[in-house]
């Protein structure tokens, strides 16, 4: 408990950061259940790319573990990089999910079952192809922005990771909000998620739409991936399994189907983790993340804010 | 989805279990004709590990070493030669089951070098145990693997009771007053945390545990600054050791990094990356591999054009035991078992004299206890940690 | 009066390889009188129209679900700029018919044809984009959406922004954007809905069924089919509906319109198609029709007059 509260400023600000990871990454699960009433689990592998798509970048311009830290600007740029080469890379990994696991078996009327087995399906085609691709090893990650404190407020500390992953997070978040509202795409998915048999008689593309769905939650995944590498500070094939679980629990815990309480759950989840580590240990972070979950949904069986993409202001 | 995860990788090993035992059957076939009517030739020696994945960085030099002596040993025996068969546990205790099982079912492995790990080693030696097929191994220092009554089993390190104390030695000559200790919950992170905490009773002010693949350490992070701690053990392996150490530098943590064996190999200091590891420190019952008697060192670096790694030396003298038994006739498991029994020599690398008691265990006397600090990107041996 | 059952395949999935738009570009927007399309035939059989061109052609359409026939051998066109009943008893057949249209249904044999191009196979997206529109028996709002969101759905079908422009906020889209919601608005305005803002599940029971209707009309159809859109309205709903249906041919859209009350058919029709268990019974003016004796059986009990 005392660890509680010597540790709450430091505590909450790492906590929102890993939360503002979870929200990303739960975004994916949650816009694609809301068309498509379907757990894509293979989203946690699209994420463990994106991972690796970074890492691969910042090496093709010689960073690797053992660099110097770059300047301030030429870590902003390389990040910036990073950030589009990961989205475009799990932006495209999900879209062969979609067009090579799910839509054949939509095309063919097949049973949810079906779709769940193909889904764990491509998670493990994902993830071992790249285990075997890279021999099962862990890759570091360079430094890239420095690690003292930006500005402290008391003992409230913000270090300049964790400015720009809360700050990223919030931008791709209100664009996905903006995208959603105020596009023809963003009605076309609501529209889908509604009712997707009357929005083809009214001359939307389905299929379209869930490719857009899967683009958008690859683009999602890409960004958080380079966000956590550098928090994390290393990856390794098998990085998605538990972010993976987190971020799906994070968007249960939001209400599935439901783009706010996809980004609520995560930071959340987040911050939760990282209190019950304090109070208990953090061997039970886990325990207390699920438990909460567990918890809320005794109570609020549809999640915080209900499962509904529709009724999702974003 | 845990449980689907595992079963999936049960059934994976199921299914590399029956196809190793179709093969191995095959390979069975062709074996005996071969050799003379004595002897039997074409006998193999398994070698046990992580030979693939985030900790094969501790394993492969050992294996190599383990081919090395075997060439050396075919290269006089040209009759009747001897191989090496490699089973990639991964370090995972849920795929050495399947691995131990197609091991026993090949007749022509006759000793095993390994497992390596502690919790591979739970999975897998009641296996070779039923089927009588000794192990060896060079790295698995959990004390309790002695205590199971596993007749085949014996250990060519010291284990954690010999360096959980010494690694808290290492941490009392540096004279941190106030200690952190934290493991990974494994079988061998944890037992060798116990040892610690134990040695170094009140200097340590704290402790938390980690888990298997975590990769978030913020909570730990924030414990161990707030702490005051000025130096940390980390019970575990270099999956976890290597994020968490550049998360606890990134959260301003500037204490001494210690940790065991577990994160004494390469990838500890490519993934970490040079900034961040310098200055870490690892225990590890094993004498630097370079500085290993004979011609050992010469002839690895000639082979492979790289130093020694961990462990590569006992892997090597662990293997010429084997070779040795297999050199004067013994061709049985049984026969290898009755050898090991007996055994009393010094290893030719190490200079450790391999015999073994009771329990498998070596003569504590002959464990020595070594640290290794991360200094331009490697561990440089630092000195032989005295007994305390 | 049966529910829309449940549907037995997703057309849209069918055509997965091709995302191209097939449909022709001269379409009608309210206001403007479609073009005249081209190659249509005419069928000997049934009675034309003076000087009109077959719009919409059902031709020798049977359509099974399994022993149930919905449709047997239905034969009957549809004229530019007429307003065509379609009606008859509970169960006839008529919601199918419409169906077989948009593509929910491919026809078990025969064919419909519109503007000359077959319809069976076609993605019903790329149906809606040839200018075929529709209401639902049951009202199929995306409920969650505001009453003009839904009606902008509906205009967005022909809408070319692409991704990229929308997320660089090009111009094209903020002038389909605003072009859009201008005709949105207009259209909600034109079926008489005040409060855009609304969410589609909030409106009352007459306005979610004059939404279904602007939707309808924003993907810009040449061809609007109405599915019972007076079911449950009340004697002044009803008339002003009436006047609707005539505005929205008075634009130059076609209208298809399935109606059991028989003072709105009668009122508002040029042509009647008369179905019964999926036959085709009879088709004429509505004068005609009423005198029809197989008419006056299949509505027993109702005379055609009353109501
Ligand atoms: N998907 C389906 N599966 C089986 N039978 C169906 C299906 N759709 C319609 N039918 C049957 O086809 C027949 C025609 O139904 P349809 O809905 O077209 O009638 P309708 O003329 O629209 O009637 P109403 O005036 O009650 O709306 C009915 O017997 C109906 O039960
Ligand atoms: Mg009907």
């Amino acid at each position: 408990m005392n660890e509680l509260i010597n540790g709450f400023p430091v505590l909450t600000v790492t906590g929102l950061t890993q939360g503002a990871i979870y929200a990303l990454v739960a975004l994916g699960y949650t816009l694609v259940y809301g068309v498509l009433r379907l757990i894509n689990f293979a989203h946690s592998d699209v994420f463990m790319i994106g991972t690796f798509g970074a890492i691969w970048t910042w090496s093709a311009f010689g960073f690797d573990a053992n660099s110097p830290r770059p300047s301030v600007g030429g870590a902003l740029g390389l990040i910036a990089l990073a950030i589009v080469v990961a989205a475009i890379l799990c932006g495209i990994f999900a879209m062969l999910v979609e067009v090579t696991a799910y839509r054949p078996l939509r095309a063919r009327n097949a049973p949810p079952l079906a779709f769940l087995i193909t889904a764990i399906g491509a998670s493990f085609v994902l993830s071992e192809g790249m285990a075997a691709f890279t021999n099962r090893r862990q890759f570091g990650v360079p430094a890239m922005l420095p690690t003292d404190p930006l500005f402290s407020i008391g003992s409230w500390q913000v270090t300049p990771l964790q400015l720009t992953t809360i700050a990223v997070a919030i931008l791709m978040m209100v664009a996905l909000d903006w995208f959603v509202q105020r596009t023809k795409f963003g009605r076309g998915i609501r529209a889908v998620a509604q009712d997707a048999n009357t929005a083809a008689l009214m001359g939307v593309n389905k299929n379209r739409v869930i490719l857009l769905v899967f683009l958008i939650g690859g683009l999602m995944a890409g960004v958080a991936a380079v966000l956590s590498d550098m928090k994390a500070a290393s990856t390794r094939f098998n990085v998605g399994f538990l972010i993976g679980l987190k971020a799906f629990a994070a968007a249960v815990l939001g209400g599935i189907g439901n783009l706010r309480g996809a980004a609520l759950g995560g930071i959340l989840l987040g911050l939760a983790e990282n209190y019950g580590s304090a109070v208990f240990g953090t061997n039970f972070r886990d325990f207390i993340g699920f438990l909460v979950l567990i918890l809320l949904l005794m109570f609020r069986p549809t999640g915080l804010l209900g499962e509904s993409l529709g009724r999702a202001r974003a | 989805m845990r449980q689907i995860f595992v079963r999936a990788i049960g059934g994976v090993a199921l299914a590399a279990l029956v196809l190793g035992g179709a093969a191995a059957c095959k390979q069975d076939e062709g074996g005996t004709e071969g050799g003379s009517a004595s002897k039997v030739c074409d006998l193999k020696i398994g070698f046990f590990g992580a030979l693939s994945g985030g900790d094969a960085g501790l394993v492969t030099p050992g294996k190599q070493a383990a081919d090395l002596a075997v060439k050396q040993y075919n290269a006089e025996h040209a009759d009747c030669k001897v191989s090496i068969q490699a089973y990639d546990s991964q370090g995972k205790p849920e795929l050495a089951g399947g691995l131990a099982t197609s091991a026993v079912g090949d007749a022509k492995v006759v000793g095993i070098v390994g497992p390596a790990f502690s919790g591979e080693s739970e999975t897998a030696n009641p296996i070779f145990q039923q089927a009588g097929l000794p192990v060896i191994t060079q790295s698995a220092t959990r004390p309790s693997l002695a205590d199971n009554g596993w007749a085949i089993f014996h250990r060519g390190v010291g284990n954690d009771f010999s360096q959980g104390p010494a690694a808290a030695a290492y941490i009392k000559s540096i004279n941190a007053a106030k200690v952190f200790v934290v493991d990974d919950q494994s079988a061998y992170g944890a037992g060798l945390a116990d040892e610690v905490k134990k040695a170094l009773g009140a200097t340590v002010v704290a402790s938390d545990k980690a888990t298997d693949n975590q990769q978030d350490f913020s909570a730990i992070v924030t414990k161990v600054t707030s702490s005051g701690a000025t130096a940390l053990f980390y019970g575990g392996y270099t999956e976890e050791a290597s994020p968490f150490l550049k998360q606890l530098r990134a959260g301003g943590y500037k204490g001494t990094f210690v940790g065991g064996d577990g994160i004494y190999d390469a990838n500890m200091l490519s993934v970490t990356g040079n900034a961040d590891v310098e200055g870490a420190v690892a225990t590890c019952p094993c004498a630097p591999a370079t500085t290993a008697k004979g011609t050992f060192v010469q002839d690895f670096k000639a082979e492979f054009n790289a130093e020694p790694g961990v462990y590569a030396d006992v892997a090597y003298d662990l293997t010429k035991i084997y070779l040795e038994a297999i050199g004067e006739g013994k061709s049985s498991r049984a026969d290898i078992q009755a050898f090991l029994k007996s055994y009393n020599k010094a290893g030719s690398a190490t200079g450790v004299t391999y015999k073994w008691d009771d329990k498998g265990e070596l003569d504590p006397a002959q464990v020595r206890v070594w640290s290794y600090i991360a200094k331009n990107g490697a561990w440089a041996p630092d000195k032989e940690i005295p007994k305390a | 009066m049966p529910e829309t059952p449940p549907e037995p395949q997703d057309a849209s999935e069918r055509d997965v390889t091709s995302e191209r738009d097939a449909a022709p570009d001269a379409r009608t927007t309210v206001g403007v009188p479609a073009e005249p399309p081209s190659g249509e035939s005419t069928p000997a059989a049934a009675p034309v129209p003076a000087g009109k061109k077959a719009l919409l052609e059902v031709d020798n359409v049977t359509l099974r679900f399994g022993g149930v026939v919905a449709l047997d051998k239905v034969n009957f066109n549809l004229y530019e700029g007429e307003i065509l009943g379609l009606i008859g008893p509970n169960g006839a057949g008529k919601t199918t018919c419409f169906n077989a249209m948009t593509g929910v249904y491919t026809p078990t044999s025969g064919e419909i044809r519109f503007q000359g191009q077959k319809l069976s196979g076609r993605a019903r997206y790329k149906i809606t984009k040839m200018g075929i529109a529709r209401t639902f028996q049951n009202i199929r709002l995306f409920p969650e959406m505001s009453a003009l969101e839904n009606v902008m759905v509906g205009a967005d079908a022909h809408h070319k922004t692409s991704v990229p422009s929308a997320l660089l906020r090009l111009p094209r889209y903020w002038q389909e954007e605003r072009s859009g919601r201008e005709r949105s608005r207009e259209l909600l305005d034109f079926v008489g809905i005040r409060r855009h803002d609304e969410a589609a599940r909030n409106l009352s029971y007459g306005e979610q069924r004059r939404l279904e209707i602007a939707r309808a009309l924003a993907t810009r159809p040449t061809m609007l089919c109405l599915d019972e859109p007076a079911a449950g309205f009340n004697p002044a709903e009803k008339d002003s509906l009436l006047q609707l249906i005539r505005d929205i041919r008075d634009t130059g859209v076609t209208v298809l319109l399935i109606e059991h009350d028989m003072r709105l058919v009668m009122g508002v029709t040029d042509r009647l198609v008369v179905l019964e268990f999926g036959k085709k019974i009879a088709e004429g003016s509505p004068a005609e029709v009423r005198q029809d004796p197989k008419v006056i059986a299949a509505y027993l009990g109702v005379p055609a007059d009353a109501a």
